[in-house]
This record gives C-alpha cells, sequence and structure tokens, in this order.
C-alpha cells in the first residue's frame, strides 16, 4: 500500500514538475525541440555502412540474432553450471511396502554356516538394510562371536566378487552355466570323476541336492575339508561310536573340566561352549566348577582356567596317557614330577565328581582323542553326548590328501569347490593349485578373489549367507533355516541354485528348499513358523549308541611313542581373524586379540626363556609402542620368512604358535596383513627351527602394560572359592575405606557431591568377571551398533584405537608386595620394576571397560563448554555437536574410556575401511550419528535402543518388562557375563545383581560412584 | 623530585649520564637503523614463525591427529607450551607492579621490557588453548556469548573457563599497564621527532601527553591503581592455571601443593627469560648502563628464591607421594613413572636445570657475572619448559589403570608449532626494540639524580 501511494505520489508531481534539457525548450514552437521531438538520434546512424554493404554481410557466417542467441545461451548454461544441485541418492518410498516403515527396525531369524562359525541370529534390517547381527536367544545355538557379530560388513565388502567369471573374465550366468554344462557333459560321458570340495555345510537339502547330481553324472564325489580341522576327534568318534560327527558337551553340568590343549572357549570342535561353561563359573551353594588346562600357548580358554599347567604339545600327549592310566587304567605312575602330581592330584578329583567331570582334548590325534573319549566312557561323564552329535564338523583331512594325489595323477576331471579356499587353507596348498591344472574342469564357488578362484577356470560368485536360503542341521534334531535379508547385491547365484540350473531344474532352491522341508523335516509343521523362529527341533528317539570296541592300549602306545623335540610348533585361531575367511573384514583386523591385546597382525608367540635364548627381542619404542624382532621359521619342510615375534607370557617354554587366517592373497591392502601359518596346520605339532634374521616389526597394541601394579583391591577384584564360602565379604570384597577426624568411614560420610536425584528409570550395567570369557563378541558388537570407525593399524600402533568398549587384559606378576618386603625392595624403582614384567606362567584376569557413567563423573565438570553432561536416566551424555574438542573430559577420566576423533574418519582415502565407500556406509547404524572430526566420542549406554524400548512400551501402555532393556554389549554376551537394566526397578536382575556380595566398583576410592559395576572373579584353587 | 639513597647502594644508572643522555641513548634505536644482526635474527624469527603458521594451518585443515597425542595422552606439547608461556608472562607485571609497591626503583631500567616480553608470551600462551581444540572454528563457545542455541551456556565448574577469564584479565591488564607507562616516553619520542610520519604517529600513541603538573599527578595515580590491580593476578593467573591440574583426579595432578608452586615456577621462569632477553639487549641496544651488573644480580636472587621455593615444592611432592602409600601417588613421583620410567630423562633435566644448577647463584662471583646468568637463565627456561612435560605427559602416561598406560612422542607438527611461537615471540619483540622506548625513560630520569653514579659521586665527594 505504501508504496502503491508513493508511486501515485511521484506521478503527480511530474505532471507539475517541468524539466527542460536547453533554453530552447522555453520557446514555444521551437523547431528544433519539435525536430528532436521526432528524432531520437539527432544525427543519421550510418546503418547503411555495415549493413548496406550486401557483401560483407553475406561473408558473415554469424548473424546479429544469432550472436545474441549464442551469447543468451552461453551465459544461460553458465550460470546453470555454477550452481550444481546435490546428487541426493535415496529414493522416497512413493508406494511404501506394507512390512517396511521408516524409522523402524525389522528382525529376521536365520542361521550362519560358513564352514567355521555356526549359529542362530536375528538379523536387525533397517529400511531394507542388514545392519547388525544379534543372537537367537530362543534357539538352542543362539550364541555369538565376534565373527559371527561382524560378518555383516562382509556382505558390504567391496572387495566381493560382483559376477561370475571364466579365466579371469567377466561372463553372463548363461554362457557359464552353458560352457560348464558341456564340459560336465563331456566328463560324464567319458566317465571321469567328478569331485564337490566343499567346506562343512552341515545342510541336509544342500547334500540331497548334491546326491541328486551324482544320480544324474555318476561318477561323482563330495569331500569335505574344514580349514580348521576336527578331523581327528570325527575319526576317533567313527572308531568308538561308528558315526563320523563330534560329541556334544555341556559344560554346565561339570564339576571338573579337564582340557588337555583343548581351547573349547575359542574354536576347538566348533566352540559355541561358553554359555554352558559360564553356567558353572558362579558359585552356588558353595559349588563351582574347577577347570584344569594343559596347554602350550596362552589360549582364552587356559586364560579362564583356575588352574593352568603349561606344558609343550609333546608333553600334552603324555599328560593324556598319564591321565588315562590314573583314572582308566587305575596305574599311577610313581613318577616325582610336578607334572605327574597335578595329574595324580586330578585323577582323584574326577574320580570324586563321579561322571560330572569331563576330559577334552585338542591333540590333532585320533589316538588322543579316543583315549579322551575312553576316559570320559569310563567315568560316565554326563558331560559328553556322543549320541545327540554335532554335524558342524564333517571334513576329512585323508580323503583331501587322496584328492590331491588323485588329481596330482590326473585321476580327476572336474573339480568343484565350494565355501572352501584349499589353494590357501591346505598345508600343502602349491602343491593343491599345482595339482588343480591338471583336471579338466575346475569350478571355484566364492564370495571373493581368492588362492582358489584364481587357480580355478570357472567362478562362480556365490552371495553372502544373509542374502541366501539355506537350511543347517546343527546337531541331531536341530534344524536351522537360513533366509536372505537383503535382495541379492550383485550378480551373484548361491551354489544349490546353480547346482538345480545343471540338473536341468527350474524350480528355485527356495523351492527345493520348502518342498525337501515339507516332506522330511516339518512332518506337517508350520513351515512359516519354523521360518519365522530360524529353528526347528525333531526329538529324536534316545537311541542307544553302538559302541565299538576299540584298542585302546594300541593307541595309547602309539601315542607314546611320539617324540617332542627342542622347538614344537603349533598353530591356533584368533577371536577376530579365525580361519581368515573374513580377513577382509575391518572390524575384526582391528579387534585386539584377547590375549596378546594385539590388532592387524599375527606374530610367532614365543616364551620368555626362548626367546632369550635366541636373542629375540620385543622392544617399546618412544611413542610407547612395541616393535619386535623377526625370524625365519622351518618347519614342515616349508620356511615362512620374516615372522615377527611376541614374547608371550605363559607360553610353555620350548613351545612356539602361529595363528591361522593370516597372509591371504587378494584382500585390500590394509588388511593383507601377517604371514600364512597354514603350511603348519596338520598334526599334533612340529619340530620347528627358527633363525633370527635382521629387521624390526611394528606391532600395533592397545594394551601396553600387562600387569596390574599390585591393584588389585581397586581393580579387578578376585577371591578364591575357599575364601568365598568361609569368610566374611569384607574380607574378599571390602568397599574403599577413608579417614575422617581420625576415623575409618566408608564413602559416603567424605562425599562432597550433592546426589542427582534418583526417580524413575537409572541404568546400570553389571559385568561378571567370572563368567567373562573375554571372547570380545561385545566389542564388535559395540562396533557395529555405534558406528564405531576403523581407524587402522598405525593408529592403533600410536594408542588411536576407537573401540567404545575394551576388554583389558591383565597377567600376574611374580613381584608381590610382600615378596618385595621379604627381598627389602619394596616401594624403590626396582621393585616397580619387577613388578611390571608378567609372570612366566602368569593368572590371567579380564575385565570389560567401557564408559563407566559416574553419577560424580570428572569429565564432566571439566569440559568448558558442557558438552558432556549427566543424564537422567544416569547416563553421561556426549553432545558432539557441542564439543570444540580440547579433550579434557578424556584427560580427567581415570578409566580412559574417551575417544578423540584425531581425524575426520569417514569419507577420507586416508582411512580406505568401510566407512570411506558408498557399500561399506550401508552397515552404518541410521539412529547414531556419525562423528565428525574433532570432537570426544565414548560409550552411550546405546541411548538409542533404550529410548526405544521406552517408546515401545509408553506407545502400548506397559511397564517395561525386565530383560527388555538391552545394550549391544549385554545383548551380545554368549554367558550373559553382562547384564543392563534400570536399577531402580527393585526387582530386576541388574538390580539383585547390585546388591550381590560379589560387586564392586572399578576404582571406587575415586568417588566417582560409577552406574557400571563388576562382580568379583571367584576362583576354584581347591586341591583333591 | 629526587630522593635520597644512601652511599653504601651500587649507582642504578651508570655512564655519568644527564637527563640528555637518557633520552638520546632510548631514543637510538627509534631514530637510527637496525643493524644487521637485528635483521638476521629477524629474518630467522620470521622463518620460524612462518614455519609456525604451516604447522598450524596444517594442524587444523587436517585435524589434530597430525600431533603426537593419543587417547591416552590428551594433552602434551600444547598444554607444556601454554603453561611455559604463561609462566613466562609472570615476570613482567612482577617487576612493574609488585616491585613499584615496594618502591624498588631497579625495576625502572628494565621493567619496560619485562612487561612487553609478558604481553609478548601471553600472546603466545593464548595461542595454544585455541588451536589445541578439535574444532577450532568453533573456539568462540568458551566464551559467555548469548546464543540462539536457546540454553547453551558455558560451563562455569570447568577450570578451562577460568583460564580463559584470567588469562584474558591478566592480558588486558597488563597492557593497559604498559601502556600507561609509555606515554610520557612516547611524547619524548614525538617531541624529538622530526620525520612528519614518525611524528604523527608517536602524537597518536601518545594520547596528547603535555607533561604537566597535572599529567604527572594523574599518572602517577593511575600507575599505582593499576599496579594494585595487577599484583593479585600475578597470583591468580598461574593459580587457575594449575588448576586445571590441581582440581582433577588424576594422580599426580590432583594435588592442592599447585596453584604456589605453579606461581613459584612462573616467576622462576618468568624471570629466567628476562635475564635471556636483557642481557642480550644491554649489548646490542648499547643499554649496557641501565641494565647493569646489579640488575643482573637482583633478578638472580628473585631466581634464586622462587627457584628455591619451587624445589621445596618436588620435595614435598615426593614426599607426599611416597607418605600417602597409595600406589597410584608412588608411580607418578617415585619410580619408573617419574625418576626411572621411560621418561626419565626428562624428569632429570627438570631436576638438574631447576634445582641443582640455580644453587651456583649462592656465589656472588657467579651471580654478577654475565655469561654464567645467560647460561643459567637459558637451562632454566629449559627446565621449566619440561617442568610442564613431565607434568603434563609424566602423569598421563601413568594413569589410574595399567591396561591404559602409554607414552607419547612429538611429531614434527608439535615441534613446529613450538618454534613457531617462539619466532613470533622474537618478532614481536625485535619490532618492540626498533619502535618503542625500551628503557621507561621518564622514571628513569626521576631516580637519576639519587641513583646516577656521576651524581652520587659527586654528592659523596662533598
Amino acid at each position: 500500500m505504501l508504496i502503491q501511494y508513493k508511486i501515485k505520489q511521484t506521478i503527480n508531481m511530474a505532471s507539475n514538475k517541468k524539466y527542460w534539457k536547453s533554453v530552447e525548450e522555453l520557446k514555444e514552437n521551437s523547431s528544433i525541440v519539435e525536430k528532436l521531438k521526432q528524432k531520437e538520434f539527432v544525427e543519421e546512424i550510418p546503418a547503411d555502412q555495415f549493413l548496406g554493404d550486401k557483401d560483407t554481410l553475406d561473408s558473415s557466417s554469424t548473424s546479429r540474432r544469432d550472436f545474441l542467441k549464442y551469447v543468451g545461451f552461453s551465459t544461460a548454461v553458465a550460470s546453470l553450471a555454477a550452481c550444481e544441485g546435490p546428487v541426493i541418492k535415496s529414493i522416497p518410498y512413493v508406494i511404501k511396502p506394507d512390512d517396511i516403515t521408516p524409522g523402524v527396525a525389522e528382525y529376521f531369524a536365520t542361521t550362519i554356516a560358513d564352514g567355521i562359525d555356526f549359529a542362530n541370529v536375528l538379523i536387525k534390517v533397517r529400511e531394507g538394510r542388514p545392519i547388525k547381527i544379534e543372537p537367537n536367544k530362543e534357539s538352542s545355538f543362539g550364541s555369538t562371536n565376534a565373527r559371527v557379530q561382524a560378518s555383516v560388513l562382509s556382505l558390504y565388502d567391496n572387495n566381493r566378487l560382483k559376477g561370475p567369471k571364466a579365466k579371469g573374465e567377466a561372463i553372463t550366468w548363461n554362457k557359464f552355466d552353458t560352457e560348464v554344462l558341456a564340459k560336465l557333459n563331456e566328463l560324464k560321458g567319458n566317465g571321469e570323476k567328478i569331485v564337490f570340495l566343499t567346506g562343512t555345510c552341515a545342510s541336509p537339502s544342500t547334500s540331497s541336492l548334491v546326491k541328486k547330481f551324482s544320480e544324474q553324472y555318476s561318477n561323482v564325489a563330495h569331500v569335505v575339508y574344514d580349514a580348521i580341522s576336527e578331523s581327528a576327534a570325527l575319526d576317533a568318534m567313527k572308531e568308538m561310536y561308528g558315526k563320523r560327527s563330534l560329541p556334544d558337551y555341556d559344560f554346565s553340568k561339570a564339576e571338573v573340566i579337564v582340557s588337555v590343549g583343548a581351547d573349547f572357549l575359542g574354536d576347538w570342535q566348533g566352540g559355541g561352549f561358553s554359555t554352558g561353561y559360564a553356567k558353572g563359573r558362579i558359585p552356588k551353594n558353595g559349588k563351582m566348577s574347577q577347570h584344569i588346562q594343559f596347554e602350550s600357548n596362552m589360549s582364552l580358554t587356559g586364560a579362564n582356567a583356575d588352574k593352568r599347567v603349561m606344558i609343550k604339545p609333546s608333553q600334552q600327549v603324555n599328560a593324556l596317557i598319564k591321565l588315562y592310566q590314573a583314572i582308566v587304567s587305575g596305574v599311577a605312575t610313581r613318577e616325582m614330577s610336578p607334572l605327574n602330581t597335578a595329574i595324580q592330584d586330578i585323577a582323584k578329583q574326577i574320580k570324586a565328581a563321579e561322571g560330572n567331570a569331563v576330559v577334552v582334548t585338542g591333540i590333532q590325534d585320533k589316538n588322543a582323542q579316543l583315549l579322551a573319549l575312553q576316559i570320559n566312557k569310563a567315568i560316565q561323564s554326563s558331560v559328553i553326548d556322543v549320541v545327540n552329535t554335532r554335524n558342524i564338523r564333517h571334513g576329512d583331512d585323508a580323503k583331501v590328501t587322496q584328492l590331491t594325489a588323485d588329481m596330482k595323477a590326473g585321476k580327476i576331471g572336474a573339480i568343484i569347490t565350494h565355501n572352501t579356499n584349499p589353494a590357501y587353507t591346505l598345508p600343502n596348498a602349491k602343491e593343491f593349485t599345482e595339482a588343480l591344472k591338471k583336471t579338466k574342469l575346475s569350478v571355484s564357488f566364492a564370495m571373493s578373489d581368492n588362492e582358489t578362484t584364481n587357480a580355478s577356470q570357472y567362478v562362480a560368485a556365490i552371495p553372502h549367507y544373509l542374502e541366501t536360503w539355506n537350511d543347517v542341521l546343527i546337531k541331531k534334531g536341530q534344524y536351522s533355516l537360513t533366509q536372505p535379508t537383503i535382495h541379492k547385491l550383485f550378480d551373484t547365484r548361491q551354489f544349490q541354485e546353480t547346482l538345480l540350473k545343471w540338473l536341468g531344474s527350474n524350480e528355485t532352491y527356495y523351492d527345493y528348499l520348502k518342498g525337501n522341508w515339507n516332506n522330511n523335516i516339518l512332518g506337517g509343521k508350520s513351515w512359516n513358523q519354523a521360518l519365522h523362529d530360524g529353528t526347528f527341533s525333531v526329538s529324536v528317539a534316545n537311541e542307544e549308541n553302538l559302541v565299538n570296541d576299540v584298542d585302546i592300549s594300541a593307541a595309547g602306545s602309539a601315542l607314546s611313542k611320539i617324540k617332542g623335540s627342542d622347538l614344537e610348533l603349533t598353530v591356533y585361531t584368533k577371536a577376530g581373524i579365525g580361519d581368515g575367511q573374513q580377513a577382509n573384514n575391518p572390524w575384526l583386523q582391528e579387534l585386539p586379540d584377547p590375549i596378546t591385546r594385539t590388532t592387524w597382525d599375527n606374530y610367532l608367540l614365543v616364551s620368555r626363556i626362548d626367546a632369550e635364548r635366541l636373542g629375540l627381542e620385543n622392544r617399546t619404542v618412544d611413542n610407547g609402542a612395541l616393535n619386535g624382532d623377526m625370524v625365519n621359521i622351518t618347519a614342515n619342510g616349508v620356511t615362512i620368512e620374516k615372522v615377527p615375534v611376541y614374547i608371550q607370557p605363559g607360553q610353555a617354554p620350548g613351545s612356539i604358535a602361529l595363528a591361522l587366517g593370516y597372509g591371504e592373497k587378494g584382500l585390500q591392502e590394509e588388511m593383507s596383513i601377517g604371514v600364512n601359518a597354514f603350511p603348519f596346520a596338520k598334526g599334533i605339532f612340529h619340530n620347528a627351527s627358527i633363525e633370527k634374521v635382521s629387521g624390526e616389526h611394528e606391532f600395533a597394541c592397545v594394551q601396553l602394560q600387562h600387569t596390574i601394579m599390585g591393584r588389585e583391591g581397586e581393580i579387578t577384584k578376585e577371591t578364591t572359592l575357599a575364601d568365598f564360602v568361609s569368610k566374611p565379604k569384607d574380607e574378599w570384597n571390602s568397599p574403599p575405606k577413608f579417614s575422617l577426624d581420625h576415623q575409618e568411614v566408608t564413602q559416603d560420610k567424605v562425599d562432597l557431591w550433592e546426589k542427582f536425584d534418583d526417580l524413575g528409570t537409572r541404568f546400570n550395567l553389571s559385568i561378571d568377571l567370572a563368567t567373562c570369557t573375554g571372547c570380545a563378541a561385545c566389542v564388535i558388537a559395540c562396533h557395529a551398533e555405534n558406528n564405531v570407525p576403523v581407524v587402522g593399524k598405525h593408529e592403533i600402533r600410536v594408542s588411536r584405537d576407537m573401540h567404545w568398549m575394551r576388554i583389558d587384559r591383565y597377567y600376574s606378576s611374580d613381584m608381590t608386595v610382600e615378596k618385595g618386603k621379604e627381598e627389602g625392595i619394596f616401594g624403590t624403582g626396582d621393585f616397580f620394576n619387577a613388578q611390571i614384567q608378567p609372570s612366566d606362567a602368569p593368572e590371567v584376569s579380564f575385565q570389560p571397560v567401557m564408559c563407566q557413567h559416574c553419577n560424580h563423573a570428572p569429565c564432566e565438570t571439566v569440559c568448558p563448554v558442557a558438552a558432556t553432561s549427566h543424564g537422567l536416566q544416569g547416563q553421561n551424555q556426549m553432545a558432539y555437536n557441542r564439543c570444540v574438542g580440547t579433550r579434557y573430559c578424556a584427560n580427567n577420566c581415570p578409566y580412559r574410556v574417551r575417544r578423540f576423533n584425531w581425524f575426520k574418519y569417514f569419507d577420507n582415502n586416508e582411512f580406505d575401511f568401510n566407512m570411506n565407500n558408498d557399500l561399506g556406509r550401508m552397515v552404518l547404524n541410521p539412529d547414531v550419528v556419525v562423528r565428525s572430526r574433532g570432537v570426544m566420542e565414548k560409550c552411550s549406554m546405546c541411548i538409542q535402543m533404550t529410548q526405544l524400548t521406552i517408546l515401545n512400551a509408553k506407545k502400548e501402555g506397559r511397564p517395561v518388562a525386565d530383560g527388555e532393556f538391552q545394550t549391544a554389549c549385554s545383548n551380545a554376551c554368549p554367558t550373559d557375563a553382562i547384564v543392563f537394566g534400570d536399577v531402580n526397578d527393585k526387582i530386576s536382575k541388574v538390580a539383585q545383581l547390585e546388591k550381590d556380595d560379589r560387586s564392586f566398583k572399578l576404582l571406587d576410592f575415586v568417588g566417582t560412584k560409577p552406574n557400571v559395576f563388576y562382580q568379583l572373579k571367584v576362583k576354584n584353587t581347591k586341591e583333591a | 623530585m629526587s630522593h635520597y639513597e644512601a652511599p653504601i647502594r651500587e649507582p642504578i644508572i651508570l655512564g655519568d649520564k644527564t637527563y640528555h643522555d637518557i633520552s638520546n641513548d632510548i631514543a637510538a634505536p627509534i631514530e637510527g637503523k637496525a643493524n644487521t644482526w637485528w635483521w638476521v635474527v629477524f629474518s630467522i624469527a620470521s622463518f620460524a614463525l612462518l614455519w609456525g603458521i604451516g604447522a598450524i594451518a596444517y594442524t587444523i585443515g587436517t585435524g589434530i591427529g597430525v600431533w603426537g597425542l593419543n587417547n591416552k595422552i590428551n594433552w602434551a606439547w600444547d598444554i607444556t607450551n601454554f603453561v611455559w608461556w604463561v609462566g613466562i608472562g609472570h615476570a613482567g607485571t612482577l617487576i612493574s607492579a609488585v616491585l613499584l609497591l615496594f618502591r624498588q626503583k631497579w625495576r625502572m631500567g628494565i621493567n619496560r621490557s619485562a612487561e612487553a616480553m609478558t604481553i609478548f608470551a601471553v600472546i603466545q600462551a593464548a595461542i595454544f588453548p585455541v588451536i589445541h581444540m578439535g574444532r577450532v572454528w568453533n573456539a568462540y563457545w568458551v566464551m559467555p556469548i548469548p546464543n540462539q542455541f536457546g540454553s547453551l551456556w558455558t560451563n562455569f565448574n570447568s577450570p578451562l573457563l577460568w583460564d580463559v577469564f584470567a588469562i584474558s584479565t591478566y592480558l588486558s591488564v597488563s597492557l593497559v599497564f604498559w601502556y600507561t607507562g609509555l606515554l610520557p616516553d612516547f611524547a619524548m619520542i614525538r617531541d624529538r621527532a622530526t620525520k612528519p610520519f614518525q611524528k604523527k604517529i608517536y602524537s597518536l600513541l601518545s594520547f596528547g601527553w603535555s607533561g604537566t603538573a597535572k599529567d604527572w599527578q594523574r599518572f602517577e595515580e593511575v600507575s599505582l591503581v593499576l599496579a594494585g590491580l595487577a599484583t593479585p593476578l600475578v597470583l591468580s593467573v598461574h593459580t587457575i592455571v594449575s588448576f586445571d591440574f590441581a582440581t582433577s583426579v588424576i594422580p599426580g595432578w590432583h594435588s592442592t601443593i599447585y596453584p604456589p608452586y605453579f606461581v613459584a615456577g612462573a616467576v622462576f621462569s618468568g624471570f629466567a627469560m628476562v635475564q635471556t632477553l636483557l642481557i642480550i639487549m644491554r649489548k646490542v641496544s648499547n643499554l649496557e648502563d641501565y641494565i647493569t651488573r646489579l640488575h643482573i644480580e637482583n633478578m638472580n636472587k628473585v631466581i634464586l628464591l622462587t627457584g628455591g621455593i619451587v624445589m621445596v615444592a618436588y620435595l614435598s611432592e615426593f614426599f607426599v607421594g611416597w607418605y600417602s602409600g597409595s600406589s597410584y601417588e608412588d608411580f607418578t613421583y617415585l619410580s619408573v613413572g617419574a625418576a626411572t620410567g621411560p621418561y626419565w630423562w626428562a624428569f632429570w633435566i627438570l631436576i638438574f636445570c631447576n634445582g641443582i644448577f640455580p644453587q651456583l647463584l649462592w656465589f656472588k662471583k657467579l651471580r654478577t657475572n654475565f655469561t654464567v646468568s645467560f647460561i643459567m637463565a637459558i637451562l632454566i627456561n629449559i627446565g621449566m619448559w619440561f617442568e610442564r612435560f613431565d607434568i603434563i605427559v609424566i602423569n598421563l602416561s601413568r594413569g589410574h589403570l595399567p591396561s591404559t598406560w602409554a607414552q607419547f612422542s612429538p611429531t614434527f607438527v608439535d615441534i613446529g608449532i613450538y618454534i613457531g611461537t617462539i619466532g613470533f615471540f622474537f618478532v614481536l619483540f625485535l619490532l618492540y626494540a626498533r619502535t618503542f622506548p625500551v628503557v621507561a625513560q621518564a622514571e628513569v630520569k626521576s631516580i637519576l639524580k639519587a641513583s646516577g653514579d656521576g651524581y652520587k659521586r659527586a654528592r659523596n665527594n662533598k
């Protein structure tokens, strides 16, 4: 309105005012003025001069109009090009799929069976993307380890095969089928042998397909081969009980567990025993299991044992024989060695346990396995189950050896590998690779390029298990289903689908699978229900086992002929890398080994005594990182060069060990690390010689100080069963005392701070050190749930690991306060320097540490911008976008759990891991922000999960049930050592645990009042 | 104007100066041309500054990860340098304010440069808390600035916030104090200036100083008031800096002795830096008659005293560490953590440079020797840098949980930034030496008749 008015005014004024340009205008009827009115330009415009010349105009190719067009167009284009719109790669749901609500996760029950890990799992799917693996707790194999937890990232591996290949060139599936079928038919015509070489699939439907294939192609063999072989145990079972499958063990029933070299909390016989084991590790009615471990290299199992006897592999054989003699034959050897005394003592305890005892062995020898089976049979062990056996290892080493020989001899027409990489995992891989070239047809089904695909003529790209249909028979009567949770990312086709194609069937594998289940397994029960549950149990008639009469004495005498050597080399698997099939998974590479706390490496474990003898050293360099000497190892006719040496406390002198799964080819550069130990994989041990070579290896360790420095009372508390039962709590779990007016008082009397309101929900986390085995499944679960970045070897080396939770591992030291006082060095530098050294045969304790969510948090007071503050539900919260990055909070944290973003860890080629490519980023949890450079981050007690739980309960108008609150770590823990919940809910498990006598807080005397607390460890050190 | 000074006291101004001589001597560096050495040193300092700027730019562009820090040792050279520079910045105010209140006339020869040094050192110090932030671009969030983020406000519990206030207050008061003192001297330069541009500039800088009795009266009053204001700041700044550590829960940091210990240490290091600069400057700028053996000796006495306090603080820390019976304290002070641990060399540098060597100053012959004083000053500067390094790095490297023990080693960026600030400091100081009256000539003139050697001799011979 105002503007209009002003314009009007101007017009009016214009009519009144007159402007003149010259005096001439004032004259009326001036000719000049008239002339000017008629003509705009006073002078003639010489248009004729440049337009009149027709020749010039004709010769010019650009007219004025064209010129203006060009100017207009180029201006428009230039300005358009300058303002490029962002390319948004998300596509909105124009029509929303019925079962997907953006922002709401769906869970699917499925099963992982990749040949090494077998577990029933739940897959969390967000907007069609699987992002997290949870254990399926309603199933009997519903516990996950670190590798299972990390397998979701292997789905989004950039290294995966994107389609089938022939001789290294990409081809179509049609062409692939035609060519391979032609060859197969040709071989069939010639009657040549077709061999399937696969890892253990334990899949009934796959087996029946292979069987069908054999019927069609007559001369077909199926050889099963496991990289981590249990062939010896299987052969022993076959011999004694007539079936080639593994016994199951329920360690929860055991009062005495004796393990001779069996890492049963690790990967021994397929693993998965920790859940049962943990049940017996908490004293109930004054009783708990006793676990004795004989082993050479420090394993997870040995670290958890009540008593660990450190002996070389050859001595383990000896120990097993003696144990057998003492228990079964009743012959007590009167040899006066500490080992023998220990064995006689154990034999007495086993007998006293009356069947609630078990002897397991990891000695890779049929006779040794027979001995163990015989002992368990003799004591009528209730722990071992030889009727309902486990199918998760089938590999037959002898058959594979035969196969290689046959291939070499040219007896094999075609070899089809699936779910295995023999050209890498076989001890005689080179021989196999050579022999593979002699076959007329070689097809390798694989997820990514590896040694075997490189040597094969045809490579069939197979999908990840999260993209496939399948079934698994983990244990007799326990069927499981695998279902796809995402559409296939690449042009892949699963092995079974291909088999169906080759059989000429038009059926999909899904139809085949469903048909097979309906006809043979379900027995009329609902397929949908089975698919929903992920598992289906069939009650098996408790058939009596056929027991063969085995000549144990022959086995014993064969065993006793085994001669030890000066340096016995064994191989082992690590919690992270396992057999190496997920070696391209950066989460697993960055997972610190629970024992050595070293990442991104394998190394030769050597005892201090051997290291000193051979002049090998580990050194701490200026930035605190560890460097090690390197050696060449020669054993089994193979020399591996430049292997770094790691001096391992608890390594039996005279024994050395090397981890499997490293040194694989075809991985991303960052992941191509370590040396391949598979050449040493076969047998009990190898007589090795090592030779120091020049050069130094740089390790990346997350823990550089290994002993607890006499601070046990405040950090990891531990007691013995005897004390726990008979002594008052204050003697083995005393709260800190403070001096006030010369009186000893408890903490609440000296607290300077006001309490927070304790209303509503207050989250607490309880960690049981008695049942925590240190397996590190929680670390990976946390990594996946919270979008924790992978930072790579160098950053880990300079102590910049980003894991929100870690599992501290402490070794005991030979120097104690008492000993120091005795020697008169207590309080001196010598004393501390001695305390720093771990014992040669240490006791081990594990302690998971994440943000302790202190009620009186030191970090909160020091942040100048209040970026970290106390949550109403007890969390110590971190507001990333308020953080300016002074790092004062991290310095003032007594637990050192805060992690700083030293660099931008995503979209940065310096950190070329999953956050640096579109595929890898698909695994990110949309509920958790990816932190930017320069901010502090730490455990949030999975606030995104707890808030969701509260919201869901609110929507449904009900209180939150106990057990409903979970964090990633508590949910992943296979032994339920981590319990999370609302401590104000008095009936909740966590509230009960808080009041438990075993409960204590980490560094309680500092007065931080954490919302995380621990349950101390009880060791059963009872002697017979 | 003049007061009586006992004949037994040594003259403060040497060389039979007249008032005019003083004006000439002080104005000479401003009116004359710079010599080659000035240019050489200035070029080196500028180069170091450029290197520092490059290192800072690299840090801000890439991330704090280019430093040698880690998740266990989150501060090292950055805060070491910060505390070191702040400490150095203590001497100026102490000399000009505290000594003014105590009527120490000898301060007049050195207070101008000491204050300049203070200001330049505090500027260096202020760089570090800013650039050590992960997100420098949000550094203003530490100021209580009203904002659009609702209830977001600074955390007044945080010692870092106290630092912000302490340092900014100290810097502003020091600056005002310094500038007030400069007014009559600028006026003197203005009055002598012949070049119109120079005259214009110094006219502006001298705020129209006319030298009337009223001017002088106000000048004296303001000086006294500012001295009164600045004196508590001498104590407060480093007390508050020490709170960064003392209020924490980290063994070795959590210590009630820190405030007095830090203040003494700061004066100690500040005087050492004044010594370093003035011993050079009296030669280069021909100020031997104004900055005399007496000045150096007096400063050495302060160094000896504050060094003694620092040493007592060390000893009591070690004693308390041992007496507490706490294994955490034992570690930081007594054993592997410090004296025999991975940082044993840093620990012993500290003990020797701060504790042992300064004891030589008990000998009059040594403390009146320019060369010895200069070397001593350099050693103390090194020792005090290591004191802060030891406090920060050793204690962080040996925390509560042994599993988190780690070590630190600097990268070229850490070193580059430190050298850069030294360069920046010298660039500022060299420019100051060429453009400012480096001795408070008006004040010096006020004691000429009492403490000038010519006048004293004449009086004594009467």
